[in-house]
Order: structure tokens, then C-alpha cells, then sequence
């Protein structure tokens, strides 16, 4: 296939634009006019653009089978974000409604779910968050991109799969959200025996890539994540050794964390009626996000796109910080 | 008597702002438009307005509001104005009201002949430290004025800087002292509201940073008016944000930062020996600084806007619209802004 990769320049992207190399896909890689030059050499021509601004987006469906959507951005004010992802995306539909491309593998997020509705287990059915605006930056975008690309699909027949990863781990990102907070030499865990939706960077491309190829994929959405055998006891432990940054785990109970938030939430609106603002570690429905020890199935991407992740955990930890010394 | 209406043509972070605080008042909020559907829609849906539109010249026709609120980016702002007062509708607009000062002059002619309201978003002007100093200089606290020093510094050149994103170039970038031009008519009403019409002026312009924008990144800047002088400066190299002001006068001095209300410090003159007034007042400005740092961190929790003033300008702009009476901010103060602004850039030969 001639595929078009979105945000190819990023930590996600770059890793998707190697895989399809390996799957033997052409590649034509979008990525920004100011970002370094990537390192695929003349296997991969390089579009140069910036969705939020850029006039020239229709050239780069020209000659395109499919589009990887993973273009977004992961910091910055909710304004930033926003304009990154959703607006940007807004810009780069308009101009894919001039081609004749009708197959688009977007990749969305976790935090797109109700995590305050997920019981039992979470899973591609858990409801997505009706108000996101309470949430953090990264949340309200991911959840109006979805909305965006969602009613662009509906109105332009196209060939959709929403892939949503966990937390994206590898080399040089390994830091992630679920590992609690870190205050110098104590890692503070909430919930230590949490399971972590981990998605290995290589696992995930890999998932993407097999989504992108698959005709069952399409019209479906997948939630992307290796296994949910890890907790945050042990990943913590890896990072904390692997990395040098050696320190002392301080376990808190979720319970106790949420019940803390809970009551910093209630003292806001009891002080300040509505208008509080606490950080996301005392705001409930941001805690959660971050930390509920929920199971996460993996039953839609094995039964129905018959994946497995080719590497395992103690694989992933030696690509991610070098064989284990 | 109905509610007065307005809406809203841009959504992005000022917009929030102004929808906030619109939420609060008693006031019909009838539409919201960008050129963005989904960011317009975002907008509507998290602050419960009942229409959303992609284009404004139709949410006008179809809303005919009392009054429209324009928060797009500043090179946009004349346009649109243009188009909302011709068609005799009144307008509140963002900071800097137009890039050029020629095209002030233009809408001020058209609201004027059309008897629309044309008024910028000043807030600073409103805000709570600004009003109490201005209090006690009415009163006679400060005896006479003597000088003010508008000491602005914000990090516009750091990673991740929307000022400096080379990928998208920021609306800054359009403005008569670039990035900083951004901040200019908050320095200039400021100044021009203590010194009163502007006798003497001289301007540094200076690029300290090696970031790659085009333009200077540390404005100064000296005005002799005709009530006090002034001394005024933009850094954007500082990683201290800080809006700092002080009014000096006679008999007391005020200082205090903007962008952290309500702490404010005075002080006064005292008679007797000196090195007990100086441990009074260093007492008194320790407590003050205290006691204002305490309020200003629960402020914070308390979610309140960092855009201190813009509630008590709306509600003064709103309170006019209703009573039809003179409004909190006259077309001769804006042009006083605008033009000073105008003076600021055109007196850029050190740069």
C-alpha cells in the first residue's frame, strides 16, 4: 500500500513509518517544515507541512492508499493543543475530501473513555466522556478529534479504524502518567498493584500497521495495549533501576488517593462553589484516568484482528533502556 | 427590560475568558462563531450557547446582538469591526483594537457617524490593585504624582513558546513590535491613564536572544506626560512573569504585580526619626506582602481568572448598555492607547 503517515516526526509516528517500511508499504511521511530531517533516507519521501497552517495539504493524498492519522500534540495549553490536534485535523480532512483516499486508521487514546464508568473491566464499549472539559489539555483534544474525524467518516463513506493506545512507552519515554509522581527520590504509586494499560512503542506500530492492512479492521475501533500483566509496582521498579534513578516506592492505596481528591474536590465547591481549581491529582475524574485499577481487555484486537504484541515485556524493557546489565 | 445580548467571533484561549465571565452576568450569551467548526462548537457546548456558526457575517444577521465581543487574532480585528459597525452594531474588541493606528482613526469615524459603541478590551485598567491604588489617589494619599514605572516581563521566547513556534508563526509576528506588540496597549493605557497626554517620548528597542524571530525582544521606554512621567519596559527573556507597577508620589508609593492580585505593597512617608519609620514600613510592607500573597494563592484556588478587571469592565460596559449611559471607557482613551502604541513602535531606531 501507499500509505500517508501524519506526525511522522513523532516518538509514535517515526516508529509507524519504520514498520511500514518493514511491511513493504510505501511511505510518504508528514512532517513539519522546522522538524530535524528524519533518517529513513530515500525509502520514505518526506512531506513537508504543518496541518494548522499549511495550504498545500492536498498534494500530500496524491498517489495515497491509506492515512495514518497520529499527528497531535501530547503537551502545551489546552488553546495550543487543541489547535494542534483538532483544528489541525479539521484542516487535514478538508483537503482529504479533495482526494479519492477512503481509508484512514486514526490514532486516538485511553483517555477518550468515561474511566468513572468503567466497572469490571474497561474495554471498547466503556461510554466515552460526555463532558470533557473538566479534564486535562490532552483529554478535550483527543476526544474532539475523535468527534471530528468520526463525522468526516460518516459524511464521506470513508473507511475508518479508531485505534486507542494505553500509555506509549519506549526508548527515552519511558516516564508515563500511570507511574504516579515522583518527588526526588520517592516514587509516590497510587494503587501499586494497578494494572497498566502498557503499549510498547513497537508493539503499537506493529498493532497499527496490522490494523491498517486488515479489512476487518475497518469500521471498528480497538483499544491498543500489550497486556495488562504489568502493575505499577513493577514497572516503577524497571524504570527506577534501569534508568540510575534509584529510589524508594511509596505504595498509597488508590482508595486513599481518590478519597483524598474526593475530599479536596469537596472543600473547593464548599470554599468556592463551582469555580475551583485544584490539580489533577485532587480532581477525581482526572485521578481516575490516570490511575484506576481496572482490568483492560485485550479480546477485540486477538479475536477479531488475531494480533498479539511480537515483543514481550522483558523484550520491550531491553529495546527501551539497553539489554539488561 | 430584556436581557442585554452579545456574541462572539473568535474561540480561542480569550475568548474562554470573556465567556467565563459573560456566563456570570445577566446577560443572553446568542452565539458563538470561528472559523473552526470544532473549535465553535467546543465553545458552544462547553458554555452552554445555544448556536454556533463558521461564519460571523451570518450569526450577525441572524442574532442582531447589543453587542458583539471580537477576540480573533489582532490583524482580523479591523475587518470585522468595520463590518459590525457599518452594519450599526456596537463592538467590544480585544487589545491591540487595530494594527495600525490609521485604521482606529477609520472605525472611530464609522462608530461616531453610525452612534455605535467602540470600546477595547482595557481590563487592566479595572483591575483590583489598579482601582484601590487609584482610590487613595483620589483621595490625596499619594500627595502629588511624580512617576510610574510599567515593568512587564514574560517568557515568550521559551521551548514550547507559541511566540516563537517556527512551524506556525504566531499573529504577534503581524504586529508593529512584533511578539511584544502584543502587550504594548496594556503599557499604554496604563501609562497614559497616570500621565495624562503624552509631551515627550524616547524608545529602546533591543534584541538580547538569539531565537529566531525577526523582531526585538526587550522594550524600554520613557514618556514625560503632562500630570507625571513614566518609565515602562517589556522583557521577553525574564522566566519571572510579572506585570509590575509602581506609582510613586509625594507622600507614598504603591508597587505591586498585576498578574498577582491582591498583594500589593505602600509606602508612606513618615516624620520622626528615620530609622524607625523604615522599620515601621518594613513591617507594614511585610505583613501587606503576607497577607496579599495568602489571598492571592487561595484566589488561585478559588479558579479566579487571572484576567483581573475584565469582570468589572463587562459589568461597567453591560451596566451602560442598560441604563444608556457613558461608558467606563471613552473613544478619546482608546485613541490615547492607540496612538501611544503608534508612538512606542514608530520610535524604534535603536533596534
Amino acid at each position: 500500500m501507499r500509505m500517508l503517515v501524519t506526525g511522522a516526526g513523532g516518538f509514535l509516528g517515526h516508529q509507524i513509518v519504520s514498520q511500514l517500511l518493514v511491511r513493504g508499504h510505501s511511505v510518504r511521511a508528514m512532517v513539519r517544515p522546522a522538524s530535524p530531517e528524519p533518517h529513513w533516507g530515500r525509502d520514505v519521501e518526506i512531506f513537508r507541512a504543518d496541518m494548522r497552517v499549511s495550504d498545500n495539504l492536498t498534494a500530500a493524498f496524491e498517489n495515497i492508499d491509506a492515512v495514518m492519522h497520529v499527528a497531535a500534540a501530547t503537551s502545551g495549553s489546552e488553546d495550543i493543543q487543541f489547535a494542534s490536534s483538532v483544528v489541525a485535523t479539521e484542516r487535514f480532512l478538508e483537503a482529504m475530501s479533495n482526494s479519492s483516499v477512503k481509508r484512514l486508521v486514526h490514532v486516538s487514546s485511553l483517555v477518550v473513555y468515561d474511566w468513572e464508568s468503567a466497572v469490571g473491566v474497561l474495554d471498547e464499549d466503556t461510554p466515552l466522556l460526555k463532558n470533557p472539559f473538566d479534564m486535562g489539555a490532552y483529554t478535550i483534544a483527543k476526544l474532539w478529534q475523535e468527534r471530528v474525524i468520526k463525522k468526516y467518516a460518516q459524511a464521506h463513506d470513508l473507511g475508518l479504524t479508531i485505534m486507542r493506545p494505553g500509555f506509549i512507552w519506549g526508548p527515552n519515554h519511558a516516564k508515563i502518567a500511570g507511574m504516579g509522581r515522583q518527588f526526588g527520590r520517592f516514587y509516590l504509586l497510587f494503587g501499586p498493584f494497578t494494572r497498566l494499560p502498557l503499549s510498547h512503542v513497537f508493539n503499537c506500530a506493529n498493532c497499527l500497521v496490522a490494523a491498517a492492512e486488515s479489512s476487518v479492521a475497518i469500521g471498528q475501533t480497538f483499544n491498543v495495549i500489550d497486556s495488562d500483566d504489568i502493575c505499577v509496582w513493577r514497572y516503577v521498579g524497571e524504570y527506577a533501576r534501569r534508568t540510575g534513578q534509584r529510589g524508594f516506592r511509596l505504595p498509597i492505596p488508590y482508595s486513599v488517593g481518590y478519597n483524598i481528591a474526593r475530599l479536596a474536590l469537596r472543600t473547593s465547591r464548599l470554599l468556592y462553589g463551582n469555580k475551583g481549581k485544584l490539580p489533577s491529582l485532587l480532581t477525581p475524574r482526572r485521578f481516575e484516568s490516570q490511575f484506576k485499577p481496572v482490568p483492560f481487555s485485550t479480546k477485540k484486537l486477538t479475536e477479531v484482528l488475531t494480533w498479539r504484541p511480537p515483543l514481550s515485556f522483558a523484550e520491550c524493557l531491553d529495546l527501551t533502556y539497553g539489554p539488561k546489565g | 427590560m430584556s436581557k442585554k445580548t452579545n456574541v462572539l467571533i473568535g474561540c480561542g484561549a480569550i475568548a474562554r475568558e470573556h465567556l467565563a465571565i459573560l456566563a456570570r452576568l445577566d446577560v443572553d450569551i446568542l452565539g458563538v462563531c470561528d472559523l473552526s467548526a470544532a473549535r465553535a462548537e467546543a465553545t458552544a457546548e462547553r458554555f452552554r450557547v445555544a448556536k454556533w456558526y463558521i461564519d460571523y457575517q451570518t450569526m450577525l444577521t441572524e442574532t442582531k446582538p447589543d453587542l458583539v465581543h471580537i477576540t480573533t487574532p489582532p490583524s482580523s480585528h479591523f475587518q470585522i469591526a468595520k463590518n459590525c459597525l457599518s452594519a450599526g452594531l456596537n463592538v467590544l474588541c480585544e487589545k491591540p483594537i487595530t494594527v495600525e493606528y490609521r485604521d482606529f482613526l477609520h472605525l472611530r469615524q464609522l462608530a461616531e457617524y453610525n452612534r455605535c459603541i467602540l470600546i477595547e478590551n482595557q481590563n487592566l485598567r479595572f483591575h483590583s490593585s489598579i482601582r484601590r491604588i487609584n482610590d487613595l489617589l483620589s483621595r490625596g494619599e499619594f500627595g502629588d504624582l511624580l512617576d510610574v514605572h510599567i515593568a512587564f516581563s514574560l517568557n515568550l521566547l521559551g521551548k514550547d513558546s507559541p511566540y516563537v513556534d517556527p512551524n506556525a508563526p504566531h499573529f504577534g509576528v503581524t504586529l508593529r513590535g512584533g511578539v511584544i506588540g502584543d502587550f504594548l496597549p496594556h503599557i499604554a493605557y496604563l501609562a497614559s491613564m497616570y500621565v495624562g497626554p503624552v509631551i515627550d517620548l524616547r524608545t529602546i528597542w533591543m534584541k538580547r536572544s538569539n531565537a529566531a524571530v525577526p523582531f526585538a525582544d526587550e522594550f524600554r521606554g520613557f514618556i514625560k506626560g503632562e500630570r507625571a512621567s513614566a518609565t515602562v519596559s517589556f522583557s521577553a527573556n525574564s522566566l519571572n512573569a510579572g506585570y509590575w507597577i509602581r506609582v510613586v508620589g509625594t507622600k507614598m508609593y504603591a508597587e505591586t504585580n498585576l498578574l498577582d492580585p491582591p498583594r500589593i505593597a505602600f509606602r508612606r512617608h513618615r516624620g520622626g526619626e528615620q530609622a524607625l519609620a523604615n522599620l515601621k514600613d518594613g513591617v507594614v510592607e511585610a505583613y501587606d506582602v503576607f497577607k496579599g500573597t495568602l489571598a492571592a494563592f487561595s484566589r488561585k484556588l478559588g479558579g479566579t481568572s487571572s484576567y483581573d478587571g475584565l469582570q468589572e469592565m463587562f459589568v461597567r460596559i453591560y451596566a451602560a448598555l442598560e441604563r444608556q449611559e457613558a461608558l467606563p471607557l471613552s473613544l478619546d482613551d482608546i485613541d490615547a492607547t492607540a496612538r501611544l502604541v503608534d508612538q512606542f513602535t514608530s520610535s524604534d531606531k535603536s533596534l
